[in-house]
């Protein structure tokens, strides 16, 4: 069994307009996504801003109010607020925010702050608990001292680190990670993911990582899913997204990463023009009518994409790719 | 746009509503009963439950509530007991002092307090600057009815420049005495109401300034070589003008509770003056009349207020 | 679930005693000390303070020691008796009664008041807005319609109204009725910020972490937004000073016999008063005007030292 089961997803978010401010149409951040995230795997979740990745987080990490749709964790469904008071389901499943300065209180000390969910879920002694906030500053890397200053007494980095030490205070069996590097420059990018890898073999944590930079996605996540407009496009596993996309959106988002051999670059540029040229021309084969991703069909036992079943099949042996 | 203006007037009416039915409450609350005083106290206690029977005073209070409404909408408010006459001649002779005096002192306020923000905010850090921000901290913090007492001892009293009392003087015959003779009443209370009223238009206005100067669209015209001049007077001034206008709608809650102040230090014969007289006679007519046109200009300021704004500013519509 | 984290990291049971000393050392100064640096700093507001705080508790204690109805005894002898004698330092009324006791009982009573209102109007006001701004939605729809409702009534109308009506109100009952109409200002500016505080992740992370919505409203996001609170509960309290005195002025504030600032600048109503036998009232403006200065002063002081690029104090 898998450990989050994501069955149909939808969050909407109405628009009010009209003399009487009715609901007139809704936004569809999020519009019926499935997937599966195994226990001890990170699974990356792609798409520029805008496309539903981080409301889909926020869903499952239960911030945001589901529309329609299930979210089964231990065979409950947590978008609903008893059973996630029942399981103490956020002991289990916490969170890492994109911007480290807003998600650590700038009025409460670093002690207080890592402490936060041990008191509610924890309830240990005064001194079982600064010891465990000391272990856990030990464990991102950080010194005994920062235990009494406030956040804005650090780095970027180091405040992604009391982040990620929050959230595996209550050694919860996944980690929604919300952009975790992406505010920070790049040589603390690598710092901060060695640490949240470190804390995964060590602990066994899963992750949901969800991020718009393919290349640190490569770096993290067993599997991943791209996402665009609210719905899913492509799933599989690193050697299927990297190696063998099939979904337009895929390989723009391949050609974005930048290429850091000079040599290369006029070839570089050629192919990501040439994907450009492909999407221009044949954007109604990859979506419907509506501007919108089809349902997603599978290809191989790993791969799935989001077109018609015949589309799908032809691209897939053009790849190469062995017929499920 | 048109439908944020009816969106907005349609709040409003349970608002009225609401006021008048508290206001209808607070007089029922008043000791006494409209017939105390207006008949011989000798009356027979028989009679006055007659007359209470009659006038309706026994039915249940949304019943007496509907028929005040319904007298309400025919212009009928009632007789005062104090005055002897209906509430609204007594009222719509007071009506015109109040709103002069509060129409000139905003008029006041707005000459002193527009070159006084632009001029700090230009000159932002500067002693010009420090000078105008002591003004109206000082301005701010001190309650106004202080500033009036004092007022009307020094230059009223000490010094003898201005009438301390009425809203025209009696020797006054042909028209433009009488105007002139009006004018010089209302000269020192609008005067200092508006000296000690303009923080918020010069804080206000201040902060846009400011604002505006580093803004990249002032940068742009300043690079291209407008003069500076220019830059205040067809940039800056004219983007900061409409929210400032606005803000004459929010004043008048500031304004008429002000009158009730200004009209009892200056004894000037305005519904201010006449609420605080009413108040010591318990004339409750008269009491429950004025409390709801209080109400009702507020409302209407506010009304005018917010939908100044809603044209200024898109935001404020999308609500 | 503890051997866990004792075994991935470096720190046993045993240190902790040292390394918690070594991160005492290492702590940051508080917000107190912070605000005490920067009235150090600045000698006039420092003047303020001590006026302010020495003033209070003057006619605090002082008033005391005066037998108020004895001192309202009218005393036909002493009628405007002149400042600056032995007997009276400050000359009497019409009444023949001391105006300098009557100056100390009243600033007690309508500093009292102004203390009294400025607590519950800035508590219900500052929750007010934590509440609206925090939960959105519907709540902050009603709670914002009922904002809107109480802004249009005629507050000053309605206070005089209110106090006719109450058959037996004394200072309790004035200040109550005070409050019901003074918490406006106040829950605005809070509703704003918080409205913008709690769209900040360090809520969510709450939120994530268990706590429940009250314990994020009141530890969470009410410290962040403390400095805007302190500001403005010292300029709300320079405010209420000019509410109650306001009122006695007109009339209508604390019964006749109970001594206020604002009955003492009564006094000035009569012509003759006003300018013959100005002791009996001057004072008790000028005392007003001092104390809202003072007051307000400090509220400046207080916003510089929220504002850390305006700080003049030493850093730490």
């Amino acid at each position: 069994m898998s450990l989050i089961e994501i069955k149909d997803l939808k969050v909407h978010y109405p628009i009010r307009s009209g003399f009487w401010n009715r609901i007139t149409d809704s936004v569809k951040a999020v519009d019926g996504i499935t997937f599966n995230i195994e226990a001890g795997e990170t699974y990356g979740l792609v798409g520029e801003s805008g496309s539903g990745k981080s409301t889909t987080g926020k869903s499952v990490v239960g911030l945001e109010k589901v529309t329609s749709g299930s979210i089964l964790y231990n065979g409950k469904d947590i978008t609903k607020r008893d059973n996630r008071r029942k399981l103490d389901y956020n002991r289990d499943v916490q969170m890492i925010f994109q911007d480290s300065l807003s998600s650590l209180n700038p009025r409460k000390r670093i002690e207080d702050i890592i402490a936060e969910p041990l008191r509610n879920f924890e309830h240990l002694s005064k001194d079982d608990e600064k010891l465990r906030v000391l272990q856990l500053l030990n464990i991102v890397g950080l010194d005994a001292d920062a235990l009494y200053k406030y956040p804005h007494q650090f780095s970027g980095g180091q405040r992604q680190r009391i982040g990620v030490a929050r959230a595996v205070a209550t050694n919860p069996k996944l980690i929604i990670a919300d952009e975790p590097v992406s505010a920070l420059d790049l040589s603390v990018q690598a710092q901060v993911l060695n640490f949240m890898k470190k804390i995964q073999r060590e602990f066994g944590i899963s992750y949901l990582f969800i991020s718009h930079d393919l290349g640190v996605v490569r770096h993290m996540c067993n599997n991943i899913a791209i996402m665009n407009r609210g719905r899913l496009v492509e799933i599989g596993t690193r050697e299927d997204i990297y190696n063998h996309p099939l979904h337009i959106y895929t390989k723009r988002l391949l050609a974005a990463i930048p290429e850091t051999n000079v040599n290369q670059r006029v070839a570089h540029r050629a192919s990501r023009l040439a994907v450009e040229k492909i999407y221009e021309e044949q954007q109604d084969k990859y979506y419907d009518e509506n501007g919108m991703a089809y349902p997603l069909v599978q290809v191989s036992p790993t791969h799935s994409v989001a077109l018609p079943e015949t589309i799908a099949k032809q691209l897939a042996s053009q790849e190469g790719e062995v017929q499920a | 746009m048109w439908k944020t203006i009816l969106r907005r007037l349609l709040i409003m009416i349970p608002e009225v509503i609401l006021l008048s039915v508290l206001v209808f409450l607070l007089a029922k609350a008043m000791p006494g009963d409209p017939f105390t005083g207006s008949i011989n106290p000798k009356a027979d206690p028989a009679q006055i439950k007659h007359l209470m029977e009659i006038n309706g005073l026994n039915d249940p209070w949304y019943q007496q509530y509907w028929n005040w409404v319904v007298h309400l909408f025919h212009g009928n408010l009632g007789n005062s007991y104090q005055y002897q006459e209906p509430v609204t001649r007594l009222i719509e002779g007071r009506a015109g002092n109040t709103l002069w005096l509060a129409f000139f002192t905003m008029i006041l306020t707005y000459a002193f307090a527009l070159p006084l923000g632009v001029y700090a905010g230009r000159h932002e850090g500067k002693l010009p600057d420090t000078i105008i921000r002591f003004y109206t901290y000082v301005t701010f913090c001190i309650p106004v009815f202080v500033i009036l007492v004092l007022g009307i001892w020094i230059f009223g009293y000490v010094l003898g420049w201005f009438p301390t009392t009425g809203s025209v003087s009696s020797d006054a015959q042909t028209w433009a005495q009488t105007v002139g003779s009006r004018f010089y009443h209302i000269l020192l209370p609008s005067l200092l109401g508006a000296l000690f009223g303009t923080v918020n238009i010069v804080q206000y206005l201040r902060s846009e300034v400011i604002d505006a100067k580093h803004s990249d669209y002032v940068r742009t015209a300043r690079s291209k070589g407008v003069p500076s001049k220019d830059i205040y007077r067809h940039h800056i001034f004219r983007n900061s003008l409409l929210p400032i206008a606005a803000f004459a709608g929010y004043s008048i809650t500031g304004l008429l509770n002000g009158s009730i102040f200004t009209e009892t230090v200056f004894s000037y014969p305005g519904m201010g003056l006449l609420f605080v007289n009413s108040i010591s006679y318990r004339d409750y007519t008269v009491i429950t009349a004025l409390v709801l046109i209080y109400g009702i200009l507020n409302l209407v300021g506010t009304l005018l207020s917010d939908i100044i704004l809603s044209i200024v500013d898109p935001r404020v519509r999308i609500e | 679930m503890a051997e866990n984290f004792e075994k991935h990291s470096d720190i046993s049971a045993a240190d902790l005693a040292r390394l918690n000393q070594e991160a005492q050392a290492e702590a940051t100064p508080s917000t107190a000390k912070i605000i005490w640096n920067e009235f150090k700093a600045d000698k006039p507001a420092m003047a303020a303070l001590f006026i302010i705080v020495g003033f209070i508790a003057f006619v605090m204690i002082g008033a005391l020691f005066i037998n108020t109805p004895k001192m309202m005894e009218t005393n036909i002898m002493d009628y405007f008796d002149k400042p600056f004698t032995t007997d009276f330092w400050l000359g009497a009324d019409s009444g023949g009664r001391s105006v300098a006791k009557q100056l100390i009982v009243g600033s007690r009573n309508s500093i009292g008041i102004a203390i009294g209102l400025t607590v519950i109007s800035s508590t219900v006001g500052i929750c007010w807005g934590l509440i609206s701004g925090y939960f959105g939605g519907y709540i902050d729809w009603g709670m914002q319609r009922v904002y809107d409702f109480t802004m249009m009534l005629p507050m000053l109308m309605m206070i005089i109204v209110l106090v006719t009506i109450i058959p037996h109100y004394n200072a309790v009952s004035l200040t109550l009725i005070f409050s019901l109409f003074y918490w406006e200002g106040t829950s605005r500016l809070i509703r704003s910020r918080t409205l913008a505080e709690t769209q900040k992740d360090y809520v969510a992370a709450s939120k994530t972490s268990g706590t429940s919505n009250w314990k994020i409203i009141f530890q969470g996001i009410m410290p962040n937004i403390s400095s805007l609170i302190i500001i403005d509960t010292t300029l709300s309290f320079a405010e209420n000073i000019g509410v109650e005195t306001g009122l006695s002025y007109l009339g209508f504030g604390l019964p006749t016999q109970t001594p206020s600032l604002g009955t003492m600048i009564a006094n000035a109503n009569d012509p003759t008063n006003i300018t013959l036998y100005w002791w009996t009232w001057l004072p008790a403006a000028l005392e007003i005007i001092v104390l809202c200065l003072s007051i307000s002063y400090i509220g400046q002081v207080l916003r510089r030292a929220a504002d850390a690029s305006q700080r003049q104090g030493a850093a730490d």
